[in-house]
């Protein structure tokens, strides 16, 4: 790989960085907030590496001032052939010499700035492992506003830990997108975490009954009761809903974490 | 007949071309901007389909984390070989290599990052004399044991804190074996030649050596990594998840299994402790296994070191390592956990 396509490289490379972390909200599709700040350094890391190599092309030219490679082709020529002769050009030479897979890294930073995929949703929610939620021993009494905005993981928590049943006969209101569950008359209310990056996924559902499954990733708001099926606050307890209302809202910013609903229901 | 005689001269003209790349390198932007977004609008119903975006999406995300660390390790490795002198190395490293090589595991430690950075380290460790032994031992154990990813190991086994433990002392015993095992087995000619790490020159700029050695390092690994991240998100998107159940019964087999889950996932060290957390059917043993293997052996670092030491010295050494690793835990994880 010649040294202009590695400046063009690092500096396409680094502007994806930068665009999906400094300019959009795109980075989190794929990695946690916290990866932020490191990314941003990253991307202006590249772009600086850019520079310094473009400007320090343009300061080798030996014996010709700045405005030649202006000329391009055969001053380039010209230095190259000198590269390989001047033994103190002995690194610059040996770094002109990139490997071709190289190429490669243009697949990524190409993808972030003009064709990022979207974050995953429930293809991945259909086929990824279920989370595992917490074990908890003590549980704190329920507020009594309804519905009861809570997270996926505290409904399901309640549902299969909670021995005191608090939340029997509550209306919750939880958010999350649709994963559609192919010929049958439920869908499952779900959420996708990661740990690190989306590579790490993990899903918690909840099972809805009672209201026909929307599009596949649609993100909604649901009220509705706990859907009885096995002894409530064992582990035979289903974390399912018998859905009462449902209503289409924006996806999140950050999608991969298990939120409460937004206070925007009335 | 003409068109007989006009391929080899037009091969003559590609060489040529090939030779003086750089007259048609505007082109070849222009190509590399054009043709990709024509090849994804023309597949581009294709890659839309929920599975392929699945693919894209764990590919860039693979990708995307591991480049800062990657940077990081790659700056580090240009700062050793512009900066530090071979005889700091031969000055802290015993001089028996068979002594170098626990040392060099326990320096593990001090590099916090993930998997990627401790490649390019590696390799300009070698570059600067340090006995391949004892830089192998380093690059098995700094991913594992470095203190950022014991304490995500620690938050996310809160109840046995014992599995940071289990899991410093099987990485640790792995990294030295492995060590042990190359001064014993190993073969010079495995490895690729190191000539890039030379080191500073006198009469050169100590930082234009370290930029064009990072840059260098930077561009060479960087692809490598897509590689692997592009093997990894194909297991991730391809295997079901639900396959796990049927493996999670039998006690040896849940370690192999989790063990060859850990090379496929390609998880990143301080993401896998979360993971392994979350593979609830298994025992601890096979959980041990899967955050020993997975900072030392998986489909991205086998691309990142077929990249840097070569092919033959790759595949080797990975299939050397998962075999100890996978050893190691299940005896470490018998007694302690």
């Amino acid at each position: 790989m010649r040294r202009p396509l590695q400046v063009t490289l690092l500096v396409l490379s680094g502007l994806g960085l930068l665009h999906a972390s400094l300019f959009t909200d795109l980075c989190l599709r794929y990695v946690k907030p916290s990866m932020r700040p490191m990314l941003v350094v990253s991307g202006f890391l590249l772009i600086l590496l850019g520079i310094a190599e473009a400007w320090s092309r343009s300061r080798q030219t030996p014996g010709v001032d700045d405005h030649h490679t202006g000329q391009g082709h055969i001053g380039e020529n010209h230095i190259d052939q000198h590269h390989t002769e001047l033994p103190e050009e002995h690194t610059g030479h040996n770094h002109s010499k990139v490997p071709r897979v190289a190429w490669l890294l243009f697949l990524p930073a190409l993808s972030l700035l003009f064709y990022a995929p979207p974050a995953l949703g429930a293809y991945t929610a259909s086929r990824a492992a279920t989370k595992a939620v917490p074990v908890q021993d003590a549980f704190d009494p329920l507020p009594a506003t309804s519905p009861l905005p809570i997270t996926l993981t505290d409904f399901t928590t309640r549902v299969q830990q909670d021995r005191k049943r608090a939340i029997k006969g509550r209306t919750v209101q939880l958010t999350g997108f649709v994963t559609p569950d192919k010929g049958s008359t439920y869908w499952d209310l779900t959420r996708i975490m990661i740990s690190c990056c989306a590579a790490d996924a993990q899903s918690i559902k909840v099972r809805v009954y009672g209201i026909p499954a929307l599009a596949a990733n649609t993100w909604v708001t649901i009220t509705g009761t706990w859907h009885a099926s096995g002894t409530l606050g064992t582990s035979s307890a289903r974390a399912a809903l018998n859905g009462v209302t449902v209503e289409k809202v924006a996806k999140p910013v950050n999608a991969y974490q298990d939120a409460l609903p937004f206070a925007t229901s009335r | 007949m003409q068109t007989t005689v006009e391929p080899p001269r037009a091969a003559a003209e590609a060489e040529v071309t090939a030779a003086g790349w750089p007259r048609y390198w505007p082109l070849l932007l222009l190509g590399a901007a054009v043709v990709p977004g024509l090849l994804l609008f023309s597949v581009g119903r294709w890659m839309d389909s929920p599975a392929v975006q699945a693919w894209r999406t764990v590919c860039l995300a693979i990708t995307t984390q591991a480049l800062p660390f990657l940077l990081l390790g790659t700056a580090l490795s240009g700062a050793i070989n512009a900066f530090v002198p071979a005889r700091v190395f031969t000055k802290v490293l015993p001089k028996r290599a068979a002594f170098a090589v626990p040392v060099a595991g326990m320096a593990g430690v001090v590099l916090p990052g993930c998997e990627c950075a401790s490649v390019p380290v590696a390799n300009s460790l070698i570059g600067r004399g340090v006995t391949p032994a004892a830089a192998f031992a380093f690059l098995l154990s700094a991913p594992a044991i470095n203190p950022v990813v014991l304490t995500a190991t620690a938050v996310a086994f809160p109840a046995s804190p014992v599995m940071v433990l289990a899991r410093l002392l099987a990485s640790l015993a792995t990294a030295v074996v492995m060590g042990w095992l190359w001064l014993w087995l190993g073969r010079e000619e495995w490895l690729r030649p190191v000539a890039r790490h030379t080191g500073h020159r006198p009469g050169h700029s100590r930082f234009t050596e370290f930029r064009t050695g990072f840059q260098h390092d930077f561009l060479h690994a960087g692809g490598f990594l897509v590689v692997g991240a592009m093997a990894a998100a194909t297991f991730n998107v391809a295997v079901p998840r639900s396959v796990l159940d049927t493996f999670a019964g039998s006690p040896w087999l849940s370690v192999l299994f989790l063990a060859a889950l850990a090379i496929i996932l390609a998880v990143c060290s301080e993401a896998d402790a979360f993971v392994a957390s979350s593979l609830t059917g298994f025992s601890p043993t096979a959980r041990l296994a899967f955050m020993v293997v997975g900072p030392m052996v998986d489909l991205k670092l086998i691309a990142l070191q077929a990249g840097t030491f070569g092919r033959a010295f790759a595949v080797r050494f990975s299939a050397a390592t998962t075999v100890v690793a996978v050893l190691s835990s299940a005896l470490i994880g018998a007694v302690l956990l």
